[in-house]
């Protein structure tokens, strides 16, 4: 067991797609925070796909002009020219004519990629990029040209981030406050739609253009499930990057597998795991809630249950009064308790000040009801029952309502007062 | 009617608070504002009313410098909006929003104060104080911790409002602050507009409630794509120029101001 794990650690290729992997997932966790909250999520995808044109294009011009081979500052530059092209041309389209932004994107980048993939087969003699390593990427292959960039992307982009997090932070929540404060709410987003640039092409080389995508948002919705703040989520985005790459790693040498695919495939099952068990906001713990809730009818029968007793009333007398099987009713009153609705002692329940003023709200919607039934000419003997049905129904108005059409009444028909 | 401007004379003693001039705003082509031009003066309560799609919000962002007018002005205190920054505070319409935003209350309140704190540094003490002097002053420091999804309608509004105190602005422009909340916290956002009001500040308030509107504003402001009306409560509820604007929905608004007829 122990020798599964530290076996891989000795062999350079598995250090350095560690290595590799891991600053591209923390930023790429980090910058993805952003996308998922303001729903750009496709964008990382157009971004992957248009790469490969400019990789294409990259590669021949430095070849033709210069004579390098598989220059890589050159693709690199191409990537992102052709990624800043990609995005200039959606929002152009979908600014121009009718058709909307998440067709034009579809449009977009499937073009570009489709012009990448001619590309490189058209000119297969002169530039020599497998478009396989392309699609899947090659994280076991990483060299180290690609670690130096990923590692300057890194820097530049968590730079950025860090320094401008408020800025950031407020254009994506409150464009219109950003902008009244004079942040420059448009510059921003050329910015981060750079930063996402970035970090796309430097993932690319290690998951493959499909997965990128992944990369990008599967930690960061992760973490979104954690976190009610957006450093946190930031951070633990980042954290849940790298565990996807480490996981991925190692599943990826034992079962002997495609790298970029055990990767995601870990960051997805993570991701799915904390789905289900998510404190706050997850599958689990919503089930739970679900379960504990008490119907508001159980509440309202044992508030008015208790003021008609007046004072401290014993379980007994509650029971006989609010049919409802022992669990449920104990699990109510505790819920009660908790909610400072009511008052537990040694003899009983008593209502407390809140308990009091909601108890009297449910009575007062009973006795309205009963009068109204009477006027409507409901036989007596059915008064009480029909009311005690209805008096859960007082949503908005409709107690005043009944109220005003009543003419302010102040006893019930029983001759009790209405509070 | 549109005030007039004040004379040359005491303009340097006293200036508008907004000053808009023949404001137009368009989306595609379709103008939200026509022509609008009007002058709010200082330590003013102002409700601007109008159905929906009148261009309300359009009204209210174009004060802010975010949407840029195909034509026409907005001055803030006698300044062209794009040159002045931050005086203006604002609380969204609610459904315009992300609730699910990974944000707390604290800190919706401290952004009230991200123009004062430089980029380079982080959020000072005194910055946290003001974030949470404005919370106790909508009374909502207990919930310093929560998410902002996790509070009611109200609670929310009132958030929104601590933000906006918290920037120290003496304008104050919000939209539909009383949409979705019960009477009780439409009385208590009510009553911290009205000290609001008593240091000085001005403020703009979108309602969409025509029968109270008379009775919480100093002045209102009755705008569909143009300006109908700007004055004194009495001289905008008016029958005709309410039925011009409303069109078929006046039925809803004679109901209104009739209450207790059931
Ligand atoms: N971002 C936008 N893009 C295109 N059209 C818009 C945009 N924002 C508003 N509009 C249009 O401009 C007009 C005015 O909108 P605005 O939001 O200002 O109205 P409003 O008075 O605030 O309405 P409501 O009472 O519903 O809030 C509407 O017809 C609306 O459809
Ligand atoms: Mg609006």
């Amino acid at each position: 067991m122990l020798d599964a794990i530290l076996a891989p650690l000795t062999e350079t290729y598995f250090q350095k797609a560690l290595i590799g992997g891991s600053i591209v997932a923390v930023v790429a966790g980090v910058v993805g925070c952003l996308v998922v909250l303001r729903r750009m999520a496709f964008l990382g995808d157009a971004l992957s796909h248009a790469m490969i044109a400019g990789v294409a294009g990259g590669y021949l011009v430095m070849k033709m002009l210069f004579g390098y081979e598989a220059h890589a500052p050159g693709m690199l530059l191409g990537s992102l020219i052709a990624a800043i092209a990609t995005v200039a041309l959606i929002s152009f389209v979908s600014r121009v004519s009718r058709i909307k932004e998440d067709t034009t994107i579809g449009i977009m980048y499937t073009g570009i990629f489709a012009l990448g993939v001619v590309a490189v087969s058209i000119f297969r003699h002169y530039i020599h990029i497998d478009l396989m390593h392309f699609i899947m990427g090659d994280i076991l292959g990483v060299a180290d040209t690609d670690l130096w960039v990923s590692a300057f992307t890194a820097v530049v982009v968590l730079s950025i981030i860090i320094l401008f997090f408020r800025h950031f932070q407020l254009a994506t929540f409150d464009p219109v406050m950003a902008a009244s404060i004079g942040l420059p709410v448009l510059f921003l987003d050329y910015v981060l739609t750079t930063c996402v640039s970035l970090v796309v092409v430097s993932a690319v080389s290690m998951v493959g253009v499909i997965l990128v995508v992944g990369l990008l948002i599967t930690p960061a919705a992760t973490a979104y499930l954690l976190s009610d703040r957006l450093d946190r989520m930031m951070i633990l985005s980042g954290i849940f990057g790298v565990t996807s790459v480490v996981g991925g790693l190692f599943l990826c040498v034992w079962l002997d597998s495609a790298g970029g695919g055990a990767i995601m495939l870990f960051c997805t099952l993570q991701f799915l795991v904390v789905l289900a068990l998510a404190p706050k906001y997850g599958l689990l713990a919503r089930w739970l809630r679900l379960k504990r809730m008490v119907p508001q009818q159980v509440v309202e029968d044992v508030l008015t249950t208790i003021l008609r007793n007046e004072g401290v009333t014993p379980l007994e007398t509650i029971r006989t009064y609010v049919q409802e099987p022992a669990k449920s009713l104990n699990k109510a009153l505790q819920r009660m308790v908790q909610d400072g609705l009511l008052a537990a002692s040694e003899e009983g329940y008593a209502l407390t000040a809140d308990g009091q003023v909601e108890a009297d709200k449910v009575l007062r919607a009973h006795r309205l009801w009963e009068s109204y039934l009477a006027q409507i000419g409901t036989p007596k003997d059915q008064l009480h029952s029909t009311a005690h049905h209805l008096e859960h129904i007082r949503e908005g108005e409709t107690i005043e309502y009944l109220d005003e059409k009543l003419g302010h009444p102040r006893r019930d028909p029983h001759g009790r007062l209405i509070p | 009617m549109t005030t007039d401007h004040p004379t040359a004379a005491n303009h340097k003693k006293r200036a508008n608070a907004i000053d808009v001039e023949h404001l137009t705003v368009s989306y595609h082509a379709r103008a939200a504002l026509l022509d609008v031009s009007v002058s709010i003066e200082p330590d003013q309560l102002v409700g601007v009313i109008g159905p929906n799609g009148a261009g309300k919000s359009t009204f209210i962002k174009a004060i802010l410098g975010f949407v840029k007018p195909d034509i026409g002005s907005v001055l803030i205190n006698g300044r062209n909006v794009q040159r002045v920054k931050g005086q203006v505070a604002y609380v969204p319409q609610r459904g315009s929003v992300d609730w699910d935003f990974p944000i707390t209350v604290q800190e919706v309140a401290l952004m009230g104060r991200y123009q004062k704190i430089p980029w380079y540094t982080s959020p000072r003490k005194r910055d946290r104080q003001a974030a949470v002097e404005a919370l106790e002053m909508v009374r909502m420091a207990d919930f310093a911790d929560r998410q902002i999804g996790e509070l009611s309608g109200g609670q929310q509004q009132r958030v929104f409002l601590a933000r906006a105190l918290a920037q120290g602005s003496e304008i104050l422009l919000l939209d539909e602050p009383f949409a979705g909340v019960d009477a009780a916290t439409e009385r208590a956002i009510l009553d911290v507009l009205g000290r609001a009001k008593e240091v000085g500040k001005t403020l703009v308030v979108v309602h969409h409630d025509l029968a109270t509107a008379g009775e919480y504003f100093d002045k209102l402001l009755l705008i569909k794509q143009r300006l109908y009306a700007y004055g004194p409560p009495e001289a905008v509820l008016e029958e005709e120029l309410l039925s011009k604007v409303y069109e078929g929905r006046l039925r809803i608004f004679s109901d209104l101001t009739k209450r207790g007829e059931g």
